[in-house]
């Protein structure tokens, strides 16, 4: 075991918010670092004689690690969903936007190309223009969409499958499908009222980069929190499912479509690495992995919870599972076409 | 959540992302070429945290701050990010070790189908475990030649009758996705080194009956793990 560094050997953060936080009283600046330092003295044998347990230690790392591989991302798409409330005039984005929502859905499914990220950005991007009035169905497609087919993960599925250039068009054509049918879904059977309303801080007012800062820090904790539950069940699942437990029902039939989106699902791979996994299962047909690839971006249980945060429980379970069906057909058929 | 609560979450989890990036620790959980996006991430977290003290204190007054904070639900679920700054600042989790090795899915050592040239003879050429497992898929591992090779990893439990096993996980953004790569070792004299424990040993690429790549050692040594334990 590495040396284990004590909370004193962060020099950033505690020092200046405990004299920050010293001169006001009513605030819980101070409580937190006291709350920090009491469970650092306490809980810190206790954690460390836990982390002996390889089981429990292989949890503690895979969470920490998405969590960490996700915060960039996050930053990403909380900056990019906080320039838009601050710096973008309102109205603009959904003026740009077809007025059909039926051509919008396919517009705002492309533009989610130009979100370099995994999903963990789009989320806060996709909740920011249902508040700034853009229709909900382009917002979801954008949502579903920008993830899986944007030039980054494009291109590292092309890394991941050397010399099968069909493999990454396959997941462009894909993701964009399941994104606008999802859309169009979305117009014909949603209900808009399942996706909870923002709070009226969100249209705030008052100078832009005041704007920016406090939409920024809202967005940020808000689906950071959320992440970390995602983070934790996608954890707890690694550790306690053997990822070998699917070779036993590999083949080729449509049940290993179901099994490797499920299996998606479950494991919460970012999305610029799903397809080094996918490439390595290779007891499974192409078009099973392409639906392993399909779903990952769209439907995983880091990415529910984010949803489920930012959207609402009861939007996120009839979202997500719409979203699994609509995503494990589409990689068929196009995996039927194309692989 | 309070206002000043929340600026101090953010930098917390800003700090942290720092001091991973600063210190190297980031490796155990993410790919090493992670560190700069990590650090540019955890600046603009810190920053945004300074700047909402500064709002907290009063230093800064505006007027779009005069309404809509305060209001605990909505970011209740920010408390959360204090989790992972706690888990690092206490304990700070190991890299993956042996125990996910039989349970993570198989490396693919096909590379794409390619073919590798021979090794140069006469010096020991270092190597992942992943090109060994590769060369060794590769025309039953013809590119070896007798050119020894040096190989870094973990020790493994495995019931095998001679030897023993060592592994090196893949990683592609996270530990998340990790894969293993496994060679055995055979030929060493002495105690088996204890799980987990990191080895480097040296030798040849020997043919095994059972498609496990092996290695005839001629040298084994005990080393620290590696600041990358990644390949």
């Amino acid at each position: 075991m590495p040396p284990v560094p004590t909370p004193a050997s962060s020099p950033e953060a505690p020092p200046a918010d405990a004299a920050a936080s010293g001169r006001r009283p009513r605030g819980a600046g101070l409580p937190l670092v006291t709350a920090l330092i009491v469970a650092a003295v306490v809980l810190r044998p206790v954690l460390t004689g836990l982390l002996g347990h390889p089981a429990v230690a292989n949890w503690a790392t895979v969470f920490v690690a998405i969590t960490i591989q996700a915060l960039p991302f996050l930053v990403l798409g909380v900056a990019v969903s906080a320039s838009i409330a601050a710096f973008v005039p309102p109205g603009l984005i959904a003026r740009l936007l077809p007025k059909r929502p039926a051509l919008a859905v396919p517009a705002a499914a492309v533009a989610g190309a130009a979100l370099p990220g995994c999903e963990c950005g789009s989320v806060p991007v996709a909740a920011r223009l249902v508040s700034i009035g853009v229709t909900p169905a382009a917002a979801l497609a954008f949502l579903l969409s920008a993830p899986a087919i944007n030039p980054v993960v494009l291109v590292s599925t092309a890394v991941a499958f050397p010399g099968r250039p069909a493999m990454v068009l396959a997941r462009f054509l894909a993701s964009l499908a399941a994104s606008v049918v999802m859309g169009l879904l979305w117009i014909a059977l949603g209900r808009d009222d399942l996706i909870k309303p923002r709070r009226p801080h969100d249209a705030g007012d008052g100078p832009r980069l005041a704007v920016f800062l406090s939409t920024a820090q809202h967005d940020f904790l808000q689906a950071g929190g959320f992440l970390v539950i995602g983070a934790g069940t996608a954890a707890t699942l690694q550790t306690l499912v053997p990822r070998t437990i699917v070779d036993s029902v590999a083949g080729t039939g449509p049940l290993s479509l179901l099994v490797l989106g499920v299996l998606a699902v479950v494991v919460a791979l970012c999305s610029e690495a799903d397809a080094f996994v996918a490439a390595g299962l290779k007891q499974f047909s192409l078009t099973a992995r392409l639906a392993f690839l399909v779903v990952g971006p769209m439907v995983d249980v880091k990415l529910f919870a984010l949803q489920a945060g930012t959207f609402g429980t009861r939007f996120a379970w009839r979202f997500s599972l719409a979203t699994f069906a609509v995503a494990v057909a589409c990689a068929g058929l196009v995996g039927w076409w194309l692989l | 959540m309070t206002e000043d609560a929340r600026a101090t979450t953010v930098l917390l989890v800003g700090a942290m992302m720092v001091r991973l990036a600063l210190t190297g620790a980031y490796a155990k959980y993410v790919r090493t070429g992670m560190g700069g996006v990590l650090l540019a991430a955890g600046i603009l977290l810190v920053a945004l945290g300074l700047a909402g003290v500064a709002r907290a204190l009063g230093f800064v007054r505006s007027r779009g701050d005069a309404h809509g904070h305060g209001h605990g639900h909505g970011d209740r679920a920010g408390w959360l990010l204090l989790g992972p700054v706690l888990a690092l600042l206490l304990v700070t989790p190991p890299a993956l070790g042996s125990f996910g090795v039989g349970r993570s899915a198989a490396v693919d050592v096909s590379s794409g189908g390619r073919t590798f040239d021979p090794l140069p003879a006469g010096r020991t050429v270092p190597m992942t475990l992943l090109e060994f497992d590769e060369r060794a898929a590769d025309h039953g591992g013809a590119s070896f030649g007798a050119t020894p090779v040096r190989l870094t990893g973990f020790v493994t439990p495995a019931s095998d009758r001679t030897g023993f096993r060592i592994a090196r996980y893949q990683i592609a953004c996270c530990a998340a996705d990790a894969v293993a790569a496994v060679v055995r070792v055979t030929g060493t004299t002495g105690n088996t080194p204890a799980r987990d424990q990191w080895v480097t040993v040296t030798g040849t690429f020997q043919r095994s009956a059972d498609g496990v790549p092996e290695l005839r050692a001629t040298s084994l040594g005990e080393i620290t793990a590696p600041r990358d334990p990644y390949e």
